[in-house]
C-alpha cells in the first residue's frame, strides 16, 4: 500500500537523520525564565564576573542521549497521552515537582480573607493539579474565582508533562526554504503554517507546543514582513508605513543579478541588525526557530544581536565566554547557524554598550529593536528601561513591544506615554497580536497569573522633526 | 550546524499531510481555509450563477418560437365534381 511505504521511507529517514538537540529539553530547560522579573535589581557586575572567571576545566556540553534527555540525567518515564495529568507535588517528573515546591515557597494563596495576613500555598487543587491555596477550605470558598482559570491550569499542567513525555514531536520539525514566488498568509498561526509548506499540526496540543518557540520570530516578522496583516487598515499608523517601508527596501532587495561566477558579483548590503534588548529565554531558542527568518525573507541577510544582563540564562553550557579582546571588546558570543545569519549575544546593558559606541551608527533602514515581555512599565523592571528608553527614541529606528497580557501592554503603553511625551510616534496599535503563544504558562511567583507569550504587540519610535519648513508653493499667474 | 535542506519534509510531503489516507480533508487544512470560506463560497455561487443565466437565456432564445395566439383560418371547402372540371378559363368547354 502506498501509505505504509511512505510510513516505512519516513522511519528510515528518521533513523539517519543526525543527532541534534531536540527543542523540549531546551523548552523544559528554560521554563523557569518565564516567571515576571525579580523585584532585587540584577547586579550587572556580578553576573559578568561570574561569567568570566567560571572554573577553567573544558567545557562539557552534554549530549541528548534519548528524546529529551541529556547525558547524566536519569532516563524520563514515558507518559502516554492518556497519562499526562499529574498533580504537580506528585508528578513522575522532578523537574515538575522542584516547580511545585517553588511555588509553595514563594507564592501566595490568593483568597480575599489574607490582606493582612498572606499564608503560603499548601493546598493542590484536585482539578488542574497546580499548589493554588493554602487549605481545602479557601479552596472550596473562593471555587467560583478558581473555576476561571481552573480550565486553563489543566491544559498547562497537561502541556508541561506532554513537554516530558519523551515522545516523538512532529511539530518540532519547522519548514524549510520558500521559493520566492511561493507568498506566505500571515493571518493566523494555520495560514501561516500551511503557506510555508510546514507538515499538518492537527492537534490542538501540538500547535500549542509549536507556537509556544514560533512565536518570538514571527512576531517580529509578521510586523516587518511586506506580506504583514498590519496595514493602514488594520493597526498600522501612517508613521508606522514610513518604518516599516524604509526596513522593507533591504528585508526585500530588488534582485541585483548576483551569481556565483566573478562577472555576477555585486556589492551586498551590510546584513538587518535586529537588536533584541532585554533578552532571557529568547537568546536559548533552538536555532532553527531563529533561522526561520532567514527562511522568510530569502535575499536578505541578518544579524541578531542578544543584549541583556540574563541574555546568558540557559546557556551556562557555553561558558566561560569569550575573552575580550581589541576584535571583541564586550566578550560576545558569536555564532553562524547558517549563511545568511549571525547571532551575537552580549550580557550587558544596552546603554553601556550604546556609550561605548559599540552599534554605531544607527539606521532606520537596517536596524529594528525588538522588546520581548521587557516589563516597561513593570515595578520591577521599570527602574532599568529608564535610561536606555531616550537612547532607543534617539535611533529613529522602529521598536517593537510584546506584553504578556493585557493589563502588562497597558502599563507598558502608559509608562512609555508617561515618560516620553511627545517624543515619540506610535507605529503599530496595541492589540492581541495575531502570533502570539497559544500555549499558557503558570508565573512561579503567583499560580492565578497566567499569561500567554507575546500577546500584546505594539511599536513606535522616536519622533522625527523636520529641520526646515518648506517655502509655501506659490501659483504661477 | 543543523539541520540541512534534505531533511526537510518535501513539498509534495508536506501538502499530502493535510489529507488523510482516503483524502478528506484534516484538521489542519480545514482551519487554515476558515477565514475563507464564506467568500469563496459566494465566489462560487456568482460563478455558478452566472453560468446558469448564461444557460438560461440561450436555450430560451434558440427554442421554437410559440404561436398559440396566431388564429390560422381554416382550409377552403371544395366539391367533388366542381373541383374535378374547368369552367371558366382558355381550356374550358
Amino acid at each position: 500500500m502506498a501509505s505504509l511505504q511512505a510510513t516505512s521511507k519516513r522511519c528510515i529517514t528518521q533513523l539517519l537523520r543526525p543527532r541534534r538537540q531536540w527543542p523540549a529539553a531546551a523548552l523544559a530547560r528554560s521554563q523557569h525564565t518565564h516567571s515576571r522579573k525579580p523585584p532585587t535589581h540584577v547586579d550587572i557586575e556580578v553576573a559578568k564576573a561570574a561569567a568570566a572567571t567560571a572554573p577553567q576545566k573544558p567545557v562539557h556540553i552534554p549530549r541528548e542521549i534519548g528524546p529529551g534527555v541529556l547525558e547524566g540525567e536519569a532516563p524520563r518515564v514515558l507518559l502516554r497521552p492518556n497519562n499526562l495529568f499529574h498533580a504537580w507535588d506528585k508528578s513522575p517528573s522532578s523537574q515538575i515537582r522542584e516547580r511545585a515546591s517553588r511555588i509553595k515557597h514563594h507564592a501566595y494563596c490568593p483568597h480575599p480573607e489574607h490582606k493582612n495576613s498572606p499564608r503560603h500555598i499548601k493546598f493542590t487543587c484536585p482539578d488542574c493539579g497546580i499548589p493554588t491555596y493554602c487549605s481545602e477550605e479557601h479552596w472550596a470558598d473562593d471555587y467560583e474565582n478558581h473555576l476561571l482559570i481552573c480550565d486553563a491550569l489543566r491544559e498547562s499542567n497537561e502541556d508541561e508533562h506532554d513537554l516530558r513525555s519523551g515522545r516523538f514531536f512532529p511539530e518540532f520539525e519547522y519548514p524549510g526554504e520558500q521559493i520566492e514566488e511561493q507568498l506566505i498568509n500571515m493571518t493566523n498561526w494555520d495560514t501561516y503554517l500551511y503557506t510555508r509548506g510546514a507538515n499538518a499540526i492537527d492537534e490542538d496540543r501540538q500547535m500549542r507546543q509549536v507556537t509556544k518557540l514560533l512565536t518570538y520570530p514571527i512576531t517580529l516578522a509578521s510586523v516587518v514582513h511586506e506580506l504583514s496583516p498590519y496595514d493602514l487598515r488594520h493597526r498600522l499608523t501612517t508613521e508606522g508605513l514610513r518604518s516599516m517601508a524604509a526596513l522593507r527596501y533591504n528585508l526585500h532587495p530588488p534582485a541585483s543579478g548576483s551569481g556565483q561566477d566573478v562577472k555576477s558579483v555585486r556589492i551586498n548590503p551590510p546584513p538587518v541588525r535586529l537588536f533584541i534588548l532585554g533578552a532571557r529565554a529568547e537568546s536559548s531558542l533552538p536555532r532553527d526557530v531563529w533561522y526561520q527568518l532567514a527562511y522568510l525573507f530569502p535575499r536578505a541577510t541578518f544579524h541578531l544581536i542578544f543584549i541583556g544582563p540574563e541574555s546568558m540564562k540557559g546557556r551556562e553550557a557555553e561558558y566561560p565566554l569569550p575573552e575580550r579582546t581589541p576584535d571583541n571588546p564586550f566578550g560576545a558570543v558569536l555564532e553562524r547557524p547558517s549563511y545568511r545569519m549571525k547571532i551575537s549575544t552580549f550580557v550587558e546593558y544596552f546603554h553601556t554598550l550604546h556609550e561605548a559606541h559599540a552599534f554605531a551608527p544607527y539606521d532606520p533602514y537596517f536596524d529594528c529593536f525588538m522588546l520581548f515581555h521587557p516589563g516597561l512599565g513593570h515595578p520591577g523592571s521599570a527602574a532599568e528601561w529608564e535610561y536606555t528608553l531616550p537612547i532607543l527614541l534617539d535611533t529613529k529606528s522602529p521598536i517593537i513591544c510584546t506584553g504578556y497580557t493585557e493589563t502588562d501592554l497597558k502599563r507598558d503603553v502608559d509608562w512609555v506615554h508617561n515618560k516620553c511625551k511627545g517624543e515619540f510616534d506610535v507605529l503599530l496599535e496595541p492589540e492581541e497580536n495575531r502570533f502570539k503563544s497559544l500555549r499558557w504558562d503558570i508565573n512561579d511567583a503567583d499560580p492565578t497569573d497566567l499569561s500567554q507569550s507575546n500577546w500584546g504587540l505594539w511599536a513606535f519610535r522616536g519622533k522625527r522633526y523636520e529641520a526646515t519648513v518648506p517655502p509655501p508653493h506659490t501659483i504661477n499667474p | 550546524m543543523f539541520v540541512t535542506k534534505a531533511l526537510f519534509a518535501s513539498p509534495r510531503e508536506s501538502q499530502r499531510s493535510y489529507y488523510d489516507a482516503s483524502m478528506v480533508q484534516g484538521k489542519s487544512m480545514i482551519r487554515a481555509r476558515r477565514p475563507f470560506v464564506v467568500k469563496n463560497a459566494l465566489t462560487g455561487l456568482a460563478i455558478v450563477g452566472f453560468t446558469a443565466a448564461v444557460y438560461t437565456y440561450t436555450i430560451r432564445a434558440v427554442a421554437q418560437d410559440n404561436f398559440e395566439d396566431v388564429k390560422v383560418p381554416d382550409a377552403p371547402v371544395q366539391s367533388a365534381k366542381a373541383s374535378s372540371q374547368i369552367t371558366s378559363g382558355l381550356l374550358s368547354k
